[in-house]
């Protein structure tokens, strides 16, 4: 491409011309050359003091600073952050993201209005219906509605949490109080709002947010539970229903069970973990969180590459590098994914060869095309590399570098197909020119899952065979290896993004994140994260109000 | 006939070069036995092999047709330990890079286990076979004073721009260019201990030679692109494991 999009950060990270081969190191300062190194020991001597134990230290282990510690371009934006302010501990943004999904289950109305029309005779109507969730928004925060004398939870502390519907029936959206519902055609573009309509019917769904404050203290598998008790007290209170008898049952088992979507599935017991913890995220499913198809409907690169960036802090930084390996490096190598503007040049590149050879979507969905796209994609990536020496110290780890290629790779080809699994197919290849070209490849994992990969993506075994937008973290060779999960997401978006599709996997999923309410924006997510790293994002489920005030 | 790599290309021709073990490798420099060990900082110069357990020949083994057909190698004939020599190869023209080291090395030496990343390349072996093969290493075109470094840890250099000198960066400094001689002189051992004296390594190869020896692709030197034939064995593999997992059969 004639306008390379990562040269404004190249010559933002260093002083020489992005071309130049040869730089001074040593000369630096070491860790002092950082702003938020020096932060970071100023507050570590602090912390030594006060406690009497010694913390952070850049002298001890090896000299930190030798070489240029460069600044980190947030992609699409204009904000550069260090990398420590991309971590997840040092950025609320991205906590908030990971809380608003976890603390999020989707629980249809329609299985408890059968039981009270049905089973008991009783009529539901919109006014019953607003009647519940005025109920069901006082009691989901952590309230009680049925017994005296309860324990109750301080709504400042819990201002997030609240309940809202949707629906595919205008009519019955019409008639429902504005505050509680989430209005489709308001949020998504017309073809989006009415395709998206199609698949949720006149069915009610109801979007729960549990407060961020109870699924941090507790875990993901929490969420479903603490809605349902309190969905359970709301249909009791609004419909007086005695509290012994059978249909309250029913609807305890409606919205435990029946008919509720959790926004990660239960992972096997060796990995040991309960509903909407990210181990168990489908990449379907966060490609629907994210929300840049409706914002930003003709940009498929962009659309693709927010899920990305979603993934690659989710997938990688928060469950592969903390609640799998336990590690804190992981963060330097997912970012690669969503900064500098690296992943968009090269999607970019491969969208226009896309659109100049074959137009989006109208490609031959075979081989000949993962050979052709894949192919061109990757070289131009590769090659990025070589023309840019300060472009190859940027994403100075082989793991950075084979995930941002492989991703342009599979995302111009699904681009090219329409199809994920082509894409995927593509990803595979990249891989293999990659680990030829330049004799080396990521880090051990990458000799795993790569390697065996392309076997597994038109396989007709019924597990090994899924399509992308079903794989998730837990996938069989997927479970233990950065820099792929979050790519493979923007992958999975990245057909439907070039279809135009209203939704990646769940419609329901993608309409529960269209939500104004949440503190954490969707359809920026890199704008957030940028956000967050300049210590400006505000989240939620903060305790200030029950700790001494500084 | 083993075919070792495909291609057309001097790169390629490299490749095949490292890969074939009855290809015997140019020899570029002298360094002493002691030298290697000290370099490789496992023991001292003159030290006893440290054990782990006994001379094959006094252990009790049962009677197994592996142990038979297999030749033992001198270090485990002797109960050595097991160690390591790990490299960094910078991506500006070294002659060796990490999955070329790892073939290489597979086909060359008996005995060895051999790690792949993209910033190291590590091999390990029994101590005493490990000495012998890492001389080898050190001596022939596998190894480049300042595009190849010998590093255990803190291996961090590969992908940046070289050093003004022309010396790939090591924040541990292990390997430095003596202005005087010309020449790169180790000053540290592979983990980053002070040596009391330099080991000389000799001088950097020539950016010429580099280019002519060297096993990666390169878009500023032979892109992998233009090689036809090695790119048509890449793509033919990509299908067949494809294909081979949507039908087994």
């Amino acid at each position: 491409m004639a306008n390379k999009k990562f040269i404004k950060a190249l010559n933002k990270k260093f002083k020489e011309a992005p071309e130049d081969k040869t730089t001074t190191y040593y000369t630096y300062g070491g860790w002092t050359q950082s702003e938020r190194k020096t932060e970071f020991v100023n507050a570590g001597k602090e912390v030594a003091k006060k406690r009497g134990i010694p913390q952070y230290s850049p002298d001890v282990g090896t000299p930190l600073g030798q070489r240029a510690l460069m600044p980190y371009q947030a992609s699409s934006t204009d904000t550069y952050v260090e990398g420590d302010d991309f971590h997840f501990v040092n950025n609320a943004a991205i906590q908030q993201m990971w809380d608003d999904i976890r603390r999020t289950v989707i629980v249809g109305l329609n299985t408890a209005h059968n039981v009270i029309e049905k089973r008991l005779g009783m009529e539901v109507t919109p006014e019953t219906i607003m009647e519940y969730l005025e109920t069901v928004n006082h009691a989901m925060p952590g309230a009680a509605v049925v017994q005296e004398h309860m324990v109750e939870t301080h709504p400042s502390l819990v201002a997030d949490s609240y309940v809202k519907i949707f629906t595919g029936d205008d009519e019955l959206a019409d008639e429902i109080d504005k505050s509680f519902v989430l209005d489709i055609n308001k949020e998504f573009p017309a073809d989006q709002a009415k395709a998206l309509k199609a698949e949720v019917g006149d069915k009610v769904w109801q979007i729960v947010r549990i407060p961020t404050i109870v699924s941090r203290v507790c875990d993901g598998g929490t969420t479903s539970r603490w809605s349902a008790m309190q969905i359970g007290m709301s249909m009791i209170s609004a419909y007086n229903q005695c509290a012994g008898e059978g249909a309250t049952g029913d609807f305890a088992y409606a919205s435990k069970h029946a008919e509720v979507i959790h926004m990660g599935s239960y992972l096997p017991v060796r990995r040991a973990r309960a509903e909407n913890e990210p181990g168990g995220v489908a990449f379907g499913f966060l490609a629907d969180m994210s929300q840049a198809t409706r914002t930003d409907p003709d940009d498929p690169v962009k659309s693709s590459l927010e899920v990305v960036a979603m993934g690659a802090a989710l997938y990688d930084q928060i469950w592969l590098g903390s609640y799998m390996s336990g590690g804190v490096g992981f963060t330097q190598y997912a970012t690669a994914a969503y900064t500098d503007n690296v992943l968009d040049d090269f999607s970019y590149y491969g969208k226009e060869y896309v659109e100049d050879k074959f137009g989006l979507c109208k490609a031959p969905n075979n081989m000949d095309t993962v050979l052709d796209v894949g192919s061109e994609v990757a070289f131009y990536g590769l090659e990025q590399y070589e023309e840019y020496p300060a472009l190859l110290e940027t994403q100075f780890g082989g793991s950075q570098r084979a995930s941002v290629v492989s991703a342009a790779a599979g995302i111009a080809t699904a681009f090219a197909t329409g199809n994920a699994q082509t894409g995927l197919s593509a990803w595979y290849l990249a891989m293999y020119l990659h680990k030829e070209q330049h004799a080396r490849l990521g880090f051990y994992g990458y000799d795993l899952q790569d390697q065996c990969g392309a076997s597994n993506v038109f396989s007709i075994r019924a597990d090994e065979g899924l399509p992308l937008e079903m794989r998730g973290p837990n996938y069989p060779n997927y479970a233990m290896n950065v820099g792929h999960q979050g790519e493979y997401a923007g992958i999975a978006q990245s057909a439907h993004s070039a279809r135009g599709d209203a939704f990646a996997f769940n419609p329901l999923v993608k309409i529960s994140f269209a939500d104004k309410n949440l503190s954490f924006d969707f359809s920026k997510v890199r704008a957030e994260f940028a956000k967050g790293a300049l210590r400006e994002f505000q989240p939620d489920g903060e305790r200030s109000l029950i700790i001494p005030a500084k | 006939m083993a075919q070792y790599y495909p291609g057309t290309s001097q790169v390629a021709d490299n490749r095949r070069k490292f890969l074939n073990p009855d290809k015997k490798l140019e020899k570029l420099r002298e360094i002493s036995d002691e030298d290697v060990v000290k370099v490789l900082g496992h023991r001292a110069p003159g030290e006893e092999y440290k054990s782990v357990h006994p001379p094959l020949d006094e252990m009790d083994e049962p009677d197994d047709i592996v142990r038979e057909l297999v030749e033992p190698i001198d270090g485990a004939k002797a109960g050595d330990r097991i160690r390591y020599i790990q490299f960094t190869d910078s991506m500006y023209f070294a002659p060796a890079h990490p999955f070329i080291r790892s073939r290489a090395y597979l086909n060359r030496y008996r005995g060895v286990d051999a790690g792949t990343l993209s910033g190291r390349q590590i091999v390990e072996a029994r101590e005493r076979d490990l000495e012998k093969l890492s001389k080898e290493l050190l001596e022939t075109e596998f190894f480049d004073p300042a595009r190849s470094g010998i590093r255990g840890k803190t291996v961090h250099g590969h992908s940046l721009r070289l050093d003004e000198d022309g010396m790939m960066f090591d924040m541990l400094r292990r390997q430095v260019l003596n202005k005087s001689t010309g020449k790169v002189e180790s000053v540290k051992d592979q983990i980053g201990r002070e040596l009391d004296e330099p080991v000389v390594l000799g001088e950097p190869l020539d950016e010429k030679t580099l280019r002519n020896k060297t096993t990666i692709y390169r878009v500023d030197g032979e892109a992998y692109k233009d090689d036809k034939d090695a790119v048509e064995v890449l793509h033919h593999i990509h299908v067949s494991r494809s294909q081979g997992g949507f039908c087994p059969e």
